[in-house]
């Protein structure tokens, strides 16, 4: 299958070395170069992605702006982001603007190759300090939700979905979890791969709702 | 406002003593009019008068002098040692007395500006050497204005009956009449003054209250009204007086009307300008009016301006009702005592009544005036005290404001150093990851040595680990408990070596600082790499156990233990050196017992 990936990354060597190992991994592929927010942001006006693969600091602005706007454009793509910070300070706005996953660059070439396999298989990554972050950005959404007053339904985690969130919080790993809950590896993926849609799909109400109280957005 | 009533009813009292009366009254005279001086001959006093003589009756527009001649025998009750003396209750405007022939008494000029002596009793001792023991022949010359040419019958021309006897016995009389129509009057006059003054002064430092204003005029007017008790030669003439007196009704009357519409809240600018019109209207009237009408028109100026003030009144009154104000009653009283007096006024004045022994306006309105006087003043007194304590809680109020607002700014700096070292401790950690870290990253993905990109990728995860224990905060025990747990269990997993940890089953409330968090990682993740690379394990436990003071982790593998040979060179490599100084760091220890055969422990023991 021909995939288009996008890669944004600023640094040449990096971006040569990343684009041998995504070759590596996804032989069919094509992959579309950018250096900067404005030429990734460029390339998704015209080329339908089916993977994108963005760095965070780049030199006019952050990555975070073409996962949200992939996001808007073609939701369908899966954006991961590629990055040096491991904090949640960088990862989690970029999770909520709807990535899909991410990659710490500085892990071995085949650590990521294999991560960037299973994301591509649909299977995102969580670790116990997101897994709090999204565990307490609901548990917030949760006390908010009435004074919102939003139109939509409020979006809230089953308790599946919440199970598997505070045993990841609490240290387990994805397997693990599988076998605790007597749940197979692709059940425990899909449960995250909800946790984030739902985590993006919060954060974009607020978002709206915060705009609107700033009277960004008309009625 | 009770004690001024108890005061009032005092003086009522005193005022109806019981004259005794061992003298003679003369209530008849032979007189003529005119002859100003010149005592008349003998037969030249052909009419015969009874007394009181009111001049607007007996010789109506007369103005000018009369002659009375009285003839009178000295009373036999009266021994030598006694004074005789004579008692006038009434003669207006001024007189001069003779007893057979001599002066014995001169109440000032008898021309133009005549003295006033209309308002006053007067006692004139009878020089005991010119009284004959026969008859005696008294001569009083009497200098009056007629009614038209006054504008109160009080200042018309006449004189009251006589009375003749002993001193000691008249004196009673002439004190009953001096205390109310004069020390009365003059002490209400000194009370209206000083009271007049006073709000004078307070107007002046209250300019809002312009009620205080009208009523200080309101009052010092009155207290000049009371000047004639106290001046009797006047240096003006009859008409000057006579007009100055009306002007001066007119001007209080609007002050009083002014006074009313303001306290009352509703003062209004277009009710002062024709008031003070009025009083020009006044005046224009006076001055073109013929002298002979002067007591007509004047009436009928005070009807109107009476009328005026009443219906201010009546305003006022109603408007303080509606307040629900408790002043309503006293002042409705107080009021309507006013108008009864005016009542009275106007019937002695049109000569419905005889004239009474007290003049009951001069000497009860401005009574009447003091009592409103005090109740403004004690009003005012309140609201100031109200003021004052309003001002005391509003300076605490403000007191406490600022003292808020200084606790939040010094907090606000506090706050404002706090951030702005975070912000510099956030931008050195950009710098970091954006400089070193990406020419860290380059060494790690474009190097051929394998050494050379572990080591950067070592340093590069160093650089991380400094750049979290620089900006991190403290963070809860079991959350670092989780990150490891979840690193250690991956990493074991992909080299294939069977993880246990077991997590603690209670919760965790203890916290760890970013320091001891970062330190504690890089001695896991050595301990981690060693039992990957070296000890060719297939199981590690790992346990955790923590104390009020301590928490401490056991790691425990079963793989093929530290050789000495292999304990130096990790010691070379900083491996186990690197652990041991990093735990003793963070004021704790990091043991490891290892035999050949029988695994390693590592034993780390971190205080909280």
């Amino acid at each position: 299958m021909t995939q288009n990936i996008l890669l944004l990354e600023d640094l040449p060597e990096i971006r040569a070395w990343m684009k041998a190992l995504v070759t590596r991994v996804f032989p069919k592929s094509r992959i579309h170069e950018a250096a900067l927010v404005q030429d990734a942001l460029g390339l998704t006006a015209s080329i339908k992605f089916d993977l994108a693969l963005l760095d965070l600091g780049l030199p006019d602005g952050s990555g975070v702006e073409v996962v949200e706007a992939l996001r808007d454009r073609q939701p369908e793509v899966q954006s991961v982001v590629v990055t040096i910070h491991d904090d949640d300070d960088h990862l989690f706005p970029a999770l909520q603007a709807g990535a899909f996953g991410y990659l710490l660059k500085d892990q071995p070439r085949e650590l990521i190759a294999d991560q960037l396999r299973r994301m591509s298989a649909g299977e995102p990554p969580l670790s116990p300090s997101i897994a709090r972050r999204v565990i307490s950005h609901f548990a917030a959404q949760a006390v908010r939700k009435p004074s919102s007053s939003s139109k939509a339904a409020p979006v809230v985690l089953t308790e599946r979905e919440t199970e598997v969130l505070v045993r990841v919080s609490k240290g387990y790993t994805l397997p693990e979890i599988g076998d605790q809950l007597n749940l197979s590896r692709h059940t425990i993926a899909d449960y995250v791969k909800q946790i984030y849609r739902k985590l993006n799909v919060t954060s974009r109400a607020e978002a709206a709702v915060e705009a609107h109280r700033l009277g960004l957005v008309g009625e | 406002m009770r004690h001024l009533f108890k005061l009032l009813a005092l003086w009522l009292l005193l005022a109806t003593g019981v004259a005794q009366a061992t003298t003679v009254s003369i209530t008849s005279a032979l007189s003529v009019d005119g002859g100003a001086g010149r005592l008349p001959a003998a037969g030249a006093l052909p009419q015969q008068v009874s007394l009181p003589d009111d001049w607007a009756l007996t010789r109506p527009g007369h103005d000018g002098s009369v002659w009375y001649r009285v003839r009178f025998n000295a009373p036999s009750s009266a021994t030598d040692n006694e004074l005789l003396s004579l008692y006038i209750e009434r003669a207006c405007s001024n007189l001069d007395v003779r007893l057979n022939g001599r002066l014995i008494f001169s109440g000032g000029r008898m021309t133009e500006p005549v003295s006033n002596h209309c308002y006053r009793p007067l006692l004139i001792a009878l020089p005991s050497a010119l009284v004959s023991s026969q008859v005696n022949l008294l001569d009083i010359e009497v200098r009056g204005y007629a009614l038209g040419h006054v504008a109160t019958r009080a200042r018309a021309g006449g004189l009251s009956a006589l009375r003749i006897g002993p001193q000691s016995e008249l004196m009673e009389a002439y004190a009953r009449r001096n205390f109310w129509n004069v020390i009365t009057v003059q002490v209400t006059g000194i009370g209206l003054l000083a009271l007049g003054g006073f709000l004078l002064v307070l107007s002046w430092m209250n300019r809002k209250e312009t009620f205080l204003l009208h009523f200080g005029l309101l009052s010092v007017g009155f207290a000049l009204m009371s000047m004639r008790v106290w001046w009797s030669d006047l240096p003006l003439n009859g008409r000057t007086v006579e007009f100055a007196a009306v002007l001066v009704w007119s001007a209080m009357a609007a002050l009083a009307v002014n006074f009313l519409l303001g306290h009352a809240r509703t003062a209004s600018k277009k009710v002062s300008g024709a008031l003070l019109l009025q009083c020009a209207v006044v005046a224009a009237s006076l001055l073109f009016t013929s002298p002979e009408r002067l007591f007509m028109v004047a009436s009928t100026w005070f009807v109107v301006m009476a009328l005026e003030v009443s219906a201010a009144v009546v305003w006022y009154l109603r408007k303080i009702r509606q307040a629900r104000s408790e002043d309503f009653w006293p002042m409705a009283l107080t009021f309507g005592a006013m108008g009864g007096l005016f009542l009275l006024e106007l019937a002695l004045q049109s000569g419905l009544l005889r004239p009474l022994a007290i003049h009951p306006w001069s000497v009860f309105s401005p009574l009447l005036l003091l009592v409103i006087g005090s109740r403004l003043l004690l009003l005012f007194g309140r609201a100031l005290q109200a003021a004052e304590i309003n001002r005391a809680q509003l300076e605490a109020r403000v007191a406490e404001a600022s003292a808020e607002i200084e606790r939040s700014f010094a907090q606000l700096s506090a706050l404002r150093v706090e951030q702005s070292t975070d912000k510099e401790r956030k931008r050195i950690a950009a710098d970091l990851h954006d400089d070193l870290g990406a020419k860290l990253l380059t060494i790690v993905h474009t190097s051929d040595n394998e050494r050379i990109s572990t080591l950067a990728r070592e340093a590069l995860e160093e650089m991380r680990l400094s750049v979290r224990g620089l900006t991190g905060k403290p963070m809860q025990l079991a959350d670092a408990l989780a990150d490891w747990r979840a690193e250690a269990v991956a990493r074991l997993g992909q080299a294939n070596i069977e993880a246990d940890w077991k997590l603690p089953a209670d919760e965790l409330a203890q916290t760890l600082s970013a320091r001891a968090f970062v330190q504690t990682t890089r001695i896991l993740r050595e301990s981690l790499s060693n039992i990957i690379k070296h000890s060719g394990a297939s199981q590690c436990k790992v346990r955790v156990t923590t104390d009020a003071e301590n928490f401490s982790l056991v790691i425990q593998d079963n793989g093929k233990g530290i050789s000495l040979e292999l304990g130096s060179k990790l010691d070379r490599g900083h491996g186990i050196a690197s652990m041991k100084h990093r735990a003793k760091q963070l004021q704790g220890q990091c043991l490891i017992e290892s035999a050949p055969g029988y695994g390693t422990v590592i034993r780390l023991t971190v205080p909280l």
